[in-house]
């Protein structure tokens, strides 16, 4: 670590104006790859899951995220369509920013959290509450940001995990690293697949038709071709091939695949105080739709989306300055969808300043002009003030605003080309305590939605429609504790997660549908010697599944323990074996109705260092 | 579209059972909890969920919901699409399920599940003793669509009929079955004419596009709504709905009455001699001797999303899936007066009604 920071000094050059914390800053601009989420989020809660953690991960990100954020998922099955929630908000309202740009389909503007696979990246963040203006304006929820970064001045690293379960599941997932002072390269190569075909517990019946198949490329490279210049290379590419399991009432056999690649080419130019960006990208997502999969007949769609975003920042004494331009050119297709083109221009303003050690604020500014659309101006506002040594609290403010998607407007039959877009207003206040190793966090919000976008059959003709029906509001906190420490020599560290959510639909005053008014998790990790065993828990509490809260789905509680061991280290080879118990309480659960989740199972994995 | 039965056979079954107990000083013996109310049948949840069927007694005072799993401690299947009637039982037709949960209409006891040979079941009609439904089949192959043959002594559906695209509501006159080919996920804009003793399609007739209920009057004669062209694909195809009526000594079309612009009426019932459909937030009546549409609605009324019509014994029935997403309602208009008698709380997604008696 300390040669990097040797090489950036170095290359940032010998100006004596620049205080340590800028070099510091210039250093974070050239490994990871998004250093504004960081420089702009002054009073956000942002929570990180860093590499080892995320190695770690049984199957997609949802797992990653599920028992390490509280942040609430909807689950069409294990393994299945995996759809995120924020507060109360919906998969549309959550951003997946992968390395600094926002990739969420542009069919039907969500991710999917199965198609990810968390051991592709160094680091997620999670980041909650809207206001996240530099990757748009529709994430009214919060966004979730994939990283990779890259180590120049590294000897090569890899890593290999070889892993094999119940239900005959196999993963394979080897990442490997190398940068010399001038070239930095990553490559990884993931993939998991699965029978998945578990037992339904308290039923003769199993998972039928939930087999799964994804694999997933990424590869980086950087180049610092001179003293101030440095170009990157990054891409991934992800290929699912899943049939889609049915109910408990209805059976299946349908088949989805998907293939999603992302490349990026950025060019980062560094002078004094002054940071210039270009960026283009090439995103390109395809799916094809399966209802039978013994026939040969499927539906599809695709778009592919050119990105290109010029952005320069100044920093003046204590203030950061940031003006972005964005321009996006997305073209979809598809069975149903008529070939369209939509163009985004956005300008964003990001200002940043730290008056002393204890206070800092920021004010983020964006417009956006769009082909089929009208978009408002945006803003958000956030602060952070130290009030003692061990104490912060932070405060935002934040408008927000989601264009309808391609499938909202031009889906065939129904699209809805009159659609208003959905506003969000939101304030959060936030409270930091920390010390000696224990860090507590409470976070409250409020946030109101208007034209929430819904699918809605016409009583009329009696096709399916997308209409701005309602109006909704959410209240509620976010709390963690985190507490690192040791017992003897051994490191021991905890953390637990609560969050309430109140999401209310204006009109009948009931809790929206699949919005958990408690979602609870648990971790601990204990080091001893050459073991360790970790321990993971998640609560998730009662869920409606009508609008009327007639119906519901039961709250549930699960954990997963991991115990490995090292078992040797030859040739600079570490060697670890591991063990994991899930869903250890042989729980029977169902996250959506009618899809039990997996009983107790078994995994073994395999994990090589060199 | 709905079969309304009336069950004699019962009635006498009943009154046989009681000459054998003396006790009983010649009264009825009841045949079961359900045997005299109304069936509502709510289609449930799409995939994530159960339909189920709600009762309510003869004299609308009680509710009962979700009568099958109450009495049989399973769910019913998902998207109730349909209820056939036999003598005693009930045929409930479970779409994305695939099978057919037969069942005592009386005591809502499950007898029997047909669970193999149906892909895609929609509606039943049993004549002499076997049972007829129609199938979509896969939905993306347009040519594999077919009727299934039940044996009603074993509960198998021992032979299949392949039709055209998109078979939906199906009725019988003797032994002669008629089919309106809605046409599924596309259109199609026949009724097909099948015999049910040689299981062969006899004729097709040529309707408006995609006919979506049958009923027969008292003359014998069979009347088809279809609702008209969708805008989709191709919007200049939109059209409006026609009215057809059919001779069924002869099989022929013997009268059209075309409706205006694109309006599309669905949910044709009969009551006496006057016809009755929906068209948006109305309802209009005509008579069957008639050969032109009303020109002023009947009564309109107050759903939300009208998702199920039916008219019986001068009442009229709507079942309003309110947002699809929570429990509809059934209310209930006296057709005279054309006030609201009541309103109901009914399950998820109702989609019509059927009567105990």
């Amino acid at each position: 670590m300390k040669r990097i920071v040797v090489i950036f000094l170095f290359i940032i050059g010998s100006n004596l104006s620049f205080s340590q914390q800028d070099s510091i800053l210039k250093l974070d601009e050239v490994v990871v790859s998004d250093s504004r989420l960081l420089e702009f989020s002054n009073g956000i809660k942002i929570t990180t899951i860093t590499d080892s953690t995320l190695q770690r991960v049984p199957g997609g990100l949802t797992n990653a995220l599920l028992f390490n954020s509280s942040v609430y998922f909807k689950e069409n099955g294990y393994g299945m369509v995996s759809s995120p929630s924020f507060r109360g908000t919906g998969a549309s309202q959550t951003a997946v920013i992968w390395n600094g740009i926002n990739v969420n389909s542009q069919l039907n503007g969500q991710t999917d959290f199965n198609t990810i696979l968390p051991q592709s990246f160094d680091k997620i963040s999670v980041r909650s509450g809207g206001g996240s203006t530099q990757y748009g304006t529709g994430a009214v929820g919060g966004s979730i940001h994939l990283e990779n970064s890259l180590d120049f001045a590294k000897p090569w690293t890899s890593v290999l995990n070889l892993g094999y379960g119940s239900f005959d599941t196999k993963n394979f997932n080897y990442k490997s690293k190398y940068g010399t002072d001038i070239t930095a390269l990553s490559v990884g190569l993931g993939h998991i697949s699965s029978e998945n075909d578990y037992k339904y517990l308290g039923t003769d019946k199993k998972n039928e038709n939930g087999a799964f198949n994804n694999t997933a490329i990424d590869l980086g490279f950087g180049l610092l071709f001179s003293r101030t210049n440095l170009l990157k290379l990054q891409h991934s590419t992800f290929i699912g091939d899943r049939d889609f399991s049915g109910t408990l009432t209805a059976p299946s056999n349908s088949n989805y695949k998907n293939y999603n690649s992302k490349s990026l080419l950025e060019w980062v130019n560094y002078k004094k105080n002054k940071v210039q960006r270009t960026k283009l990208a090439y995103l390109y997502e395809r799916n094809k739709y399966f209802a039978n999969k013994n026939s040969d007949r499927f539906t599809t769609s695709n778009a592919k989306t050119i990105l290109f975003n010029y952005d320069l920042k100044y920093s003046i004494n204590n203030m950061l300055l940031n003006g972005l331009v964005d321009y996006n050119n997305v073209r979809g297709e598809g069975t149903s969808i008529v070939a369209v083109t939509r163009n985004v221009v956005a300008t964003t303003f990001l200002f940043s300043h730290t008056v002393s050690n204890n206070f800092s604020y920021g004010v983020n500014l964006r417009k956006d002009w769009v082909t089929d659309y009208s978009s408002p101006f945006v803003y958000a506002l956030d602060g952070k003030y130290k009030l003692t040594k061990n104490y912060a609290v932070t405060l935002n403010t934040s408008k927000n605003f989601r264009i309808p998607t391609f499938n909202d407007l031009y889906w065939e039959t129904g699209g809805n080309k009159d659609l208003k877009p959905e506003t969000s207003h939101q304030v959060e206040f936030g409270q930091i305590f920390n010390k000696k190793g224990v860090k507590a966090e409470l976070y409250s919000y409020y946030t109101t939605n208007k034209d929430l976008i819904q699918w809605r059959p016409s009583s009329v003709s009696g096709v399916w429609s997308p209409i701005n029906v309602k109006s909704v509001y959410q209240y509620g906190v976010e709390s963690s504790i985190t507490l690192h420490k040791k017992i003897k020599e051994n490191p021991i560290v905890g953390t637990i997660t609560y969050a309430y959510t109140k999401a209310i639909d204006k009109e009948s005053g009931n809790q929206l549908m699949y919005v958990p008014f408690h979602k609870a998790t648990g971790s601990l990790v204990y080091h001893y010697g050459k073991y360790k065993i970790g321990l993971q828990t998640l609560y998730n509490g009662l869920v409606f599944t009508t609008t009327d809260e007639s119906q519901e789905v039961a709250d549930y509680f699960i954990g997963n323990v991991t115990l490995e061991y090292d078992v040797i280290n030859f040739f600079n080879t570490d060697v670890a074996i591991a063990l994991s118990v899930n869903n250890i309480l042989n729980t029977n659960y169902q996250n959506m109705a009618f899809r039990p989740m997996p009983n107790r199972n078994f995994k073994l994995q395999l994990n090589f260092k060199f | 579209m709905k079969i309304k039965h009336v069950v004699l056979a019962m009635a006498f079954g009943a009154f046989f059972a009681s000459c054998e107990n003396d006790d009983n000083g010649g009264e009825l013996l009841p045949l079961g909890a359900y045997e005299n109310g109304i069936l509502v049948v709510n289609e449930g949840p799409f995939q994530n969920g159960s339909g189920t069927i709600s009762f309510l007694s003869e004299d609308l005072e009680t509710n009962e919901a979700e009568i099958y799993n109450k009495v049989n401690n399973k769910d019913l299947g998902n998207i109730i699409q349909s209820v056939g009637f036999e003598d005693d039982m009930a045929y409930v037709v479970a779409n994305i399920s695939n099978k057919i949960e037969v069942i005592n209409r009386n005591t809502f006891e499950s007898e029997a599940t047909i669970d193999t040979g149906l892909s895609n079941p929609r509606y039943f009609v049993a004549v002499n003793g076997k049972g007829y439904v129609t199938n979509w089949g896969d939905t993306s192959d347009e040519t594999d669509d077919f009727i299934a043959v039940i044996n009603l002594a074993t509960n198998t559906v021992e032979s299949t009929i392949p039709v055209a695209l998109g078979p939906e509501a199906i009725v019988a006159k003797g032994n002669t079955i008629y089919v309106a080919h809605k046409g599924a996920f596309g259109t199609n804009s026949i009724v097909s004419v099948i015999d049910a003793a040689s299981e062969d399609v006899t004729k097709t007739l040529e309707v408006g596009k995609r006919p979506n209920s049958l009923v027969l009057d008292a003359n014998d004669n069979l009347w088809v709504l279809a609702s008209g062209g969708s805008s989709w694909p191709v919007p200049e195809d939109e059209s409006a709905g026609v009215l057809s009526e059919i001779n069924t000594s002869t099989n022929e079309v013997v009268t059209t009455i075309n409706f205006n612009g694109v309006e599309h009426p669905n949910f044709l019932n009969i009551d006496g001699d006057n016809l009755y459909y929906n068209l948006g937030k109305d309802v209009y009546t005509l008579k069957t001797t008639e050969d032109t549409l009303p020109t002023s609605s009947y009564l309109t009324h107050t759903a939300t999303s009208l998702y199920g019509m039916d008219v019986y014994n001068g009442k009229l029935y709507t079942a309003d899936a309110i947002d699809f997403a929570s429990n509809g309602t059934l209310t209930i208009y006296d057709l005279n007066t054309k006030a609201i008698d009541k309103t109901f709380t009914v399950g998820l997604n109702p989609n019509g009604v059927y009567f105990n008696e």
